[in-house]
């Protein structure tokens, strides 16, 4: 197990370098920042001042080197924007994120393996074609034109629900969470199903069966823990595609996450901000692969066998 | 045979479903502590007791208001920024001077009075009695101070550039209550460019922009949660009427719809910058805004360079179906561009209707004449800029290839835009029409022709000496010599430069609950005074 999640930690550091250094890189060719932040008599001189202050007038790789080792000392530099300490505001951001991807992903989990077994015990039944017909449909829909809908009917039109905000108690969390829960959720309980019906018909659930194991053990006990590996692979990529969702849903719904603030910072061109929300979440991402690849190791011990080197 | 059962079931120890078991249950079990975990460490950030709402409760007491964005700062010398203008204005930190947005005429607020002694000197009397939030004394000291730091200083001020051009300033307190400024050039319309400066007192830092800044206005900064909501409390010794409202809080929402689902619901009591297609007649209402649309035209690039295109382009604009059709009819043609209001505006000039038939005609006497008018020209424009800002380009890029030209359009984002908007321009980005959109929120036609018809201005591709010479004269001028000038200024570079093809004096929506009363101006989207807004009932809080 030491090996194989050495192995594992050393392919999954790759990706994060290169997204780390790729966004660093990409950053600089989108053009200064100093149009943005300088008024508009600010002479050649207080351009370049401002460009010297910054360490914008250096070359790309000594930017680099600079941004590493103030990385290294957990200094992230500041934004140009606000003034505050970049990574004070990207950890200031970073769980309001957390929480709604965690709750989400927590729900989503549970209810695909709910209704995933559910509908793959008797397929092409009518609940096994109403599932796989909504989930298609959640997978399919436009998480912003949901969220809009969902203002409109639960927050407007029925005001059961707070159109957005995060003061306040579970009502705010709903219509967040059920927008970014509805793709996740729909992905979810297809895959479930397809294992859970592929597994129901494997030859070792037969032989259950012919040996007296009760129904609900067959399922839960048996078909689902087969089941399981390839619905944690994706619920773990489904994870990671959470933060884009989560752009939708903060800008939206006013959630003070790190998706917006990673917008704002393009947008702004706040390099300080942008490079510490990428790092953390490149970083958070980094031990979620190694969090899904050790749980699919203690699933499959296959899996420990064929790492790659 | 029947006694082995049970354990072939996989009860029996050492059964191969067995050592595969114990990690399931200890997958989910650690999955539900960590999710548990996480949500619970991180709770307190977000998810507060109560369920009033991020801007409050409806309880009359508090003004709440939803923006558009969250303001990066909150110090006074960056308020010609909209962000931070529509918070701090007139609420947090007050001038000497303010201008009626309506009227134009000049007020006095933290002066009591001004005089020019000289073509250079102006003399200021400040009003007494008038404290900072923080309890001490207004001073001339704080206003030389805070001229200073606005202006002479290495702070890079938004509005050093936006409103003195990077012009330096003397200013010199004689007496607690008197203040002189100099200039380096006459300049008379000084007290309206000091309207932009926001006093400090003495000792705010002049190395560093400030977040929340001490001010002298009705209301100061009661909390500020970064992302979520920035509160405001009522000064009670604030030297003017005292506001209806004790309390103000802002929050912010990116999306239109759920800003005007704000107002229908009643979780906010004015909602800024919606688009036409969330208005409705119960809870919005349109405003000039005193922004004004147009192409600017890269006149240095063929086909650009010959007059005949440009005038041309502005002949095949259909600016009334552009604003009826796209618009929603929140927006006039324009033929200038500053709109009515605005010092130097030439009621004179009107929106011709289009003309694709003469526009056509000058291309191809263009053409005849060598002039590459199939060289595909660029429309630039800003995502987001305003409403259906993307279907607007669409539009012209159809009128303008009906008459013969090439269009492609590049959509852009602020920053990306900018570089084209601002010298120093790209100089290999071949002919570009950019669509823009000013605000002249000063009202004076300086202000505009500085930044935009003068041939070196910072927004400006290029011009003609003689104009440039116009413009010198004029911004020497006052009273209805400097209105002429300026009108006539208008006039000649529509004939004799022809850099934009004016689209449209836009106007603005703001969503106002029935709860509160408001009449929205020109400054609303800039300036949103909280003293100007009252409970329906009128009664003082």
């Amino acid at each position: 197990m030491t090996t194989f999640l050495r192995k594992r930690i050393v392919s999954s550091a790759i990706p994060l370098v290169v997204v780390v250094l790729g966004v660093f890189c990409l950053a600089r060719l989108t053009g200064s920042p100093v149009n943005l932040y300088l008024p508009l008599s600010a002479t050649a001189e207080q351009r370049a001042e401002f460009a010297a202050e910054h360490g914008f007038d250096q070359p790309v790789l000594v930017q680099l080197w600079d941004y590493v080792l103030g990385a290294l000392r957990l200094d992230f530099g500041e934004s140009l924007r606000t003034g505050q300490g970049a990574g004070e505001m990207v950890l200031a951001a970073f769980p309001a994120t957390l929480q709604l991807a965690a709750v989400t992903m927590l729900i989503a989990i549970a209810g695909a393996v709910l209704i995933g077994s559910l509908a793959a015990y008797r397929p092409n039944s009518p609940a096994d074609r109403t599932a796989s017909f909504l989930s298609m449909t959640a997978a399919s829909i436009p998480d912003f034109w949901f969220a809009i809908m969902g203002v409109l009917v639960f927050g407007v039109s029925l005001a059961l629900l707070p159109t957005s905000g995060v003061d306040g108690g579970a009502e705010v969390w709903v219509l967040p969470i059920a927008t970014l829960l509805i793709r996740p959720f729909g992905v979810l309980v297809q895959v479930v199903r397809g294992a859970m019906v592929a597994a129901l018909s494997a030859p070792y659930v037969k032989l259950a069966r012919s040996k007296g194991a009760g129904e609900r053990r067959v399922v839960f006990g048996h078909a689902l823990r087969n089941a399981t590996v390839p619905a944690l692979t994706v619920a773990g990529d489904l994870t990671i595609g959470l933060v884009n969702g989560a752009v939708v849903v903060e800008t939206i719904f006013g959630w003070p996450g790190i998706g917006k603030l990673m917008i704002d910072s393009i947008l702004q061109r706040d390099f300080a901000v942008l490079q510490a929300a990428v790092l953390l979440t490149a970083v958070t991402i980094f031990a979620l692969n190694i969090l899904i690849d050790v749980c699919y190791a203690l699933l499959d011990p296959r899996v420990r066998q064929t790492a790659p080197a | 045979m029947l006694s082995s059962a049970p354990a072939a079931t996989g009860h029996r120890p050492g059964s191969p479903d067995r050592p595969r078991r114990a990690p399931l249950r200890k997958f989910l079990r650690r999955a539900v502590v960590l999710t548990t975990a996480a949500a619970t460490l991180s709770g307190c950030a977000v998810a507060n007791s109560g369920s009033t709402g991020d801007a409050g409760a409806a309880d009359g007491a508090t003004l709440r208001i939803v923006l558009t964005q969250e303001p990066p700062t909150l110090e006074p010398c960056e308020s010609s920024l909209t962000s931070t203008g529509v918070v701090v204005r007139s609420n947090i930190s007050e001038p000497l001077i303010e201008r009626d947005p309506t009227s134009g005429a000049l007020r006095p607020l933290l002066s009591t009075g001004w005089r020019q002694s000289s073509p250079t000197t102006w003399t200021f009397t400040t009003r007494p009695g008038v404290r900072f939030h923080d309890g001490r004394p207004f001073t001339a000291e704080d206003a030389a101070f805070s001229i200073d730091r606005a202006v002479n200083s290495d702070l890079a001020c938004n509005v050093d550039g936006y409103v003195f051009e990077g012009r330096d300033l003397g200013a010199r307190a004689d007496d607690a209550n008197t203040l002189t400024v100099t200039t380096a050039e006459p300049d008379p319309i000084l007290p309206l460019r000091l309207s932009f400066v926001k006093i400090v007192p003495r000792g705010t830092s002049t190395a560093a922009k400030v977040r929340e800044p001490v001010g002298t206005g009705p209301y100061s900064i009661a909390d500020w949660q970064t992302g979520v909501s920035i509160s405001l409390r009522r000064n009670d010794d604030y030297w003017g009427p005292r506001p209806a409202f004790p309390a103000a809080r802002y929050v912010w929402r990116g999306e239109s719809s759920v800003r005007a689902a704000m107002i229908t619901k009643g979780e906010a009591d004015i909602a800024a910058g919606l688009d036409p297609e969330d208005a409705d007649a119960d809870h919005s209402v349109a405003y000039p805004n005193n922004e004004t649309t147009a192409l600017r035209l890269d006149g240095r690039e063929a086909p650009l360079d010959d007059i005949r295109v440009r005038t041309a382009i502005g002949l095949a604009i259909d600016r009334r179906g552009i604003t009826d059709a796209l618009l929603d009819g929140l927006a006039e043609p324009a033929a200038q561009l500053v709109p009515e209001g605005v010092v130097g505006f030439n009621p004179a000039m009107t929106a011709p209707p289009p003309d694709p038939e003469a526009a056509r005609r000058l291309v191809a006497e263009a053409a005849a004449d060598g002039v590459p008018v199939d060289r595909p020209i660029t429309l630039i424009a800003r995502n987001a800029q305003f409403p259906r800002v993307s279907e607007t380009a669409e539009a012209l890029q159809y009128q303008l290839n009906q008459v013969g030209l090439r269009v492609r359009i590049q959509l852009a984002d602020t920053a990306e835009h900018l570089q084209y908007q601002l010298r120093p321009m790209p100089v290999d980005a071949g002919p570009v029409a950019l669509l823009i959109m000013h605000g002249n929120q000063a009202g004076d036609a300086a202000f505009t022709t500085s930044q935009y018809l003068i041939s070196d201005g910072p927004q400006s591709n290029f011009g003609t000496p003689e104009l440039d010479e116009r413009i010198a004269r004029a911004d020497g001028l006052s009273g209805r010599a400097r209105q002429d000038a300026f009108a006539a200024i208008f006039a000649a570079e529509r004939e004799t430069v022809a850099q934009y093809a004016y689209l449209a004096h836009m106007r603005g929506l703001l969503g106002i609950a029935k709860s509160v009363r408001y009449e929205p101006n020109s400054a609303t989207g800039d300036e949103l005074r909280l003293a100007a807004v009252t409970p329906a009932d009128g009664q003082v809080r």
